[in-house]
């Protein structure tokens, strides 16, 4: 027996059945099981619709992450860096500022530290909260239902920093995860009953309740206006194409830029290249669908190729190519770490491409014909996590009338 | 129970319902439609006046207020769009005129000639109102509507008596997104305007919502600073401000109003 | 008063209240509860339609062909509605404009119909009377109470009086715009619900 497990045993004395601390044994077992492994290992499904070992299906989602991770304090600080005048550094004011000062980091683009640096000023104060504000619900919630505490949670806690701008209001954040939490997934009865993604939930709060500070122009670099280059924009790629007056092949805009994410935009969201790596390593483990990746890849293509052929004279959108819807805004993030979500998506193997095709197709359309909504991404999945138990009950209805007609129709539905 | 089930008593029972709830609708209806018409009035009346800087938004103006103006300061009259000319005073009464009933009515309207501002039919007539001081026109009050992000839009648009400065604006019936696009309805944004030019110096409509900030309205005249993450809404505005400017909207009047004034 | 008149009017203000515990009227909940005057004017219709629509139900009661009694009831129902919107459009324009077709639509408010059907045809006069007014009460409170959190957090103000300053405007909040969107209302009803029915258990549905 180690010191640590010699320690966790005595401390854990109080909390065992009968003891005053009972009601706050769900505390005590999640620093117990994040210390050692429990001795009692989940057995059977720990979702309501999926058998999979959650342990090991957080740690290798959050693997998968790294790549966006990275790119997400990289990407940011580079951003920054780009937008902020070199003569007017001094005129930058907050915190931040003042650890960059003290660690004497510099704003130079060039410099891979610095950015990253930069970057992690933005990107891990949102994590920390994250996982502080959500964790804490996810403890209440377990002191009074009297379950443990799972570990599902962070997951979502990963998530939803790397889909929001980089200056999104932290106290605006803790709201957001507050109500992705609670109202998308413990109401209805905490990990694995969700019906739609906490994470996306979080960021759709964020998006309605406060739009100016995660749309627009000014959120997605980490520039304040007053020490900004001349003729700096905030703009996303997405929201520069936008404004597209003239036929998309005559913007000059770069493709491989684009895929890497060297972009303004949310943390983690900009390279489709990081997010891909992630989907092949999601893939490979089997933790993410493919079908559900390969149907959002034939959804986005088909609508993209049928809007290029009916093609538009006012609408510069309608002739963007699908390759390069899939590396605008959140798509790439979305295909990967969010529609493959297995709780929110339909369980029918072959409802999985269906839904995938159908979140591919409605992101295209939307994005095209829609104007108030640039990026269609969260809200498409969401939507779709909604409609994923109507898949799942026309194949299980499909199922049982091939079965009856097997049976020659005498079958018990 | 059998008498309550037969035909007869059914039949009759049903007219005696219908009669009672028949009376009761239309005698409220009757008597009710002078005050509602007045009541219509005066709350265009009122934002006539918030457009010209006469009343603050969201303050209570009493009616026998805005009576008051109307009799003395204020005149409404009615504009051929078509050939910019006034009708006579007295012919119709223009503070009864509801422009939006007119545009709906193909007898007082036409299909508007191609735009962008989302404007499928014009009235015949549109509503102008002379703000008076002194026996002379301080200002000039026009109704603008057009398609928002997410629906009509409608409002007053005041200009100073040269007939291209903006002196105030409002938007009283809009359904943008709260935040965004619904800070159109916001008095800080709708300042904005004052004091900007509605038209350049060859008569064209020049006014336009930028993306960002425009600077002061002395060096920056043309420009007005757009409301952050509603691109769309500030187009639009802009798309239907410089339609009721050109000369499909008031155009054709203004510039008569420019060279003539009111005669 | 006696016992059964009490619980007509008072039971549907909690314990049997038309939107917390049988979920009516929803519709208008959602569209109604921006602010609180158009949560009070709404409710205000709401409570004389039913009112009047159950006093006049209840005094013909014994006269009415079943065959057609529903339609009886709709017709008087519909005709209450339309006297009440053209007295708000008289009086209260701009508020009306605001309401726009949910005055209207008080005629397909589930709540009146169900009472006029449910309750008046049964029951005399004055039981019917007290019934309205509580159910009018009962859907009020909760309209209120939505409209109350909905204004705070969405303008930061109560009944139009500013009473948490806006950060545009100077102060130091930053409205919630969700709260003027209809879903934030049904977020906020089901939570109200939540909160009856945790502090009264016997409303929990059984499983």
């Amino acid at each position: 027996m180690s010191a640590l497990e010699r320690l966790l045993e005595m401390a854990g004395r109080p909390f065992g059945p009968g003891k005053p601390l009972h009601r706050f044994h769900a505390l005590f077992e999640a620093a117990d099981t994040f210390a050692l492994t429990p001795p009692s290992v989940t057995k059977g499904s720990t979702h309501v619709r999926d058998a999979l070992d959650l342990k090991r299906m957080m740690m290798l989602v959050v693997i998968a992450l790294m790549p966006c991770i990275f790119m997400a304090m990289y990407n940011t600080g580079l951003q920054a860096n780009l937008g902020i005048d070199p003569a007017k550094i001094a005129s930058l004011e907050g915190w931040r500022h003042d650890v960059m000062r003290f660690a004497g980091m510099g704003y130079s683009p060039e410099s891979v530290v610095a950015c990253i640096f930069h970057g992690s000023l933005y990107f891990l104060p949102l994590y920390i909260l994250t996982m502080a504000v959500g964790g804490t619900w996810e403890v209440l919630f377990a002191i009074v239902r009297r379950h443990e505490v799972n570990e599902g949670f962070f997951v979502t806690g990963m998530l939803f920093p790397l889909i929001c701008p980089p200056t999104l209001p932290l106290w605006e954040a803790a709201l957001g995860i507050s109500f992705g939490v609670v109202v998308a997934k413990e109401v209805f009865g905490g990990t694995g009953m969700n019906f739609v993604n906490p994470a996306l939930a979080a960021r759709a709060f964020v998006f309605f309740a406060y739009p100016g500070d995660i749309s627009g122009d000014q959120v997605w670099a980490a520039v304040a206006p007053a020490a900004a280059i001349d003729g700096y924009s905030g703009a996303t790629l997405l929201g520069q194409m936008r404004q597209m007056t003239t036929p998309f092949d005559e913007q000059g805009l770069s493709w491989w830029n684009a895929f890497i994410g060297l972009e303004k935009g949310s943390l983690g969201e900009t390279s489709a290249l990081a997010c891909l790596l992630g989907a092949i390593f999601l893939v490979v483990t089997r933790v993410g669908s493919w079908r559900t990746m390969v149907g959002c890849v034939a959804g986005t293509a088909a609508m993209a190729i049928l809007l290029n052929a009916i093609g538009s004279a006012t609408n510069p959108w309608f002739a963007v190519p699908f390759w390069w819807h899939m590396v605008l805004g959140g798509w790439a993030f979305g295909v990967a770490f969010m529609a493959t979500d297995p709780v929110t998506s339909p369980f029918a193997e072959t409802g999985k491409l269906i839904y995938g095709f159908l979140i591919g197709a409605l992101v295209v359309l939307i994005r095209v014909v829609n104007p108030a909504y640039p990026e269609a991404m969260m809200l498409v999945i969401l939507f779709m996590n909604v409609m994923a138990p109507l898949i799942d009950y026309f194949f299980v209805k499909a199922n049982i009338d091939r079965r009856k007609r097997r049976g020659g129709g005498h079958g018990e539905a | 129970m059998a008498k309550l089930e037969s035909p007869r008593y059914t039949f009759l029972f049903a007219t005696a319902v219908c009669v009672v709830c028949a009376l009761m609708v239309s005698v409220a209806a009757v008597s009710l439609q002078p005050r509602q018409k007045a009541s219509a009035r005066l709350y265009m009346e009122k934002n006539v006046l918030i457009a010209a800087g006469l009343a603050k938004p969201g303050q209570d103006v009493e009616i026998g207020e805005v009576e008051k103006y109307f009799e003395k300061d204020i005149k409404a009259r009615l504009v051929d769009l078509a050939t910019g000319e006034l009708l006579p005073e007295g012919k119709v009464d223009a503070r009864a005129y509801d422009q939006r009933a007119a545009r709906r009515d193909p007898g007082t309207s036409r299909a508007a000639p191609p735009n962008n501002a989302g404007i499928g039919r014009l009235p015949k007539y549109g509503v102008a109102y002379f703000v008076m001081k002194g026996g002379q026109v301080e200002q000039v009050v026009i109704a603008i509507e057009g398609l928002g992000m997410w629906g009509t839009v409608y409002g007053f648009l005041a200009l100073d008596r040269d007939g291209i400065t903006v002196r105030g604006l409002t938007y009283y019936d809009q359904k943008e997104t709260p935040g965004l696009g619904g800070e159109i309805g916001n008095p800080a944004w709708q300042a904005l305007w004052k004091g900007r030019h509605a038209y350049d110096s060859a008569g064209l409509p020049a006014i336009v919502v930028i993306k960002g900030q425009a600077g002061p309205p002395d060096k920056d005249p043309f420009r007005v600073d757009g409301m952050s993450g509603a691109t769309i809404t500030s187009n639009a505005i802009t798309r239907l401000t410089r339609f009721w400017l050109s000369d499909d909207g008031y155009g054709k009047f203004l510039k008569r109003f420019r060279e003539k004034g009111l005669a | 008063m006696n016992k059964h008149n009490r619980e007509a009017l008072l039971g549907p203000l909690l314990a049997n209240n038309p939107i917390g515990v049988q979920v009516l009227g929803i519709c208008s909940a959602l569209a109604v509860t921006t602010r609180i005057d158009k949560a009070l004017v709404m409710t205000a219709g709401v409570l004389v339609v039913t009112l009047l629509a159950n006093v006049a139900v209840s005094l013909v009661r014994n006269h009415t062909p079943g065959s057609i009694r529903i339609i009886v009831q709709l017709s008087i129902i519909a005709s209450l509605v339309i006297v009440f919107d053209q007295i708000l459009k008289a009086t209260l324009y701009e508020l009306s404009l605001e309401l726009s077709v949910f005055v209207g639509l008080i005629i397909t408010n589930c709540i009146v119909m169900g009472r006029a059907e449910g309750y008046a045809m049964q029951n005399p006069p004055l039981a019917s009377a007290l019934d309205g007014i509580g159910n009018g009460l009962g859907y009020g409170l909760v309209l209120v109470l939505t409209g109350f959190i909905r204004e705070l957090l969405g303008a930061g103000k109560v009944f139009g009086f500013v009473v948490l300053p806006l950060a545009k405007d100077g102060g130091w909040y930053v409205p919630n715009g969700m709260m003027l969107l209809a879903p934030s209302a049904l977020f906020i009803i089901a939570g109200l619900i939540w909160l009856l029915k945790t502090v009264k258990p016997e409303l929990q549905d059984k499983e």
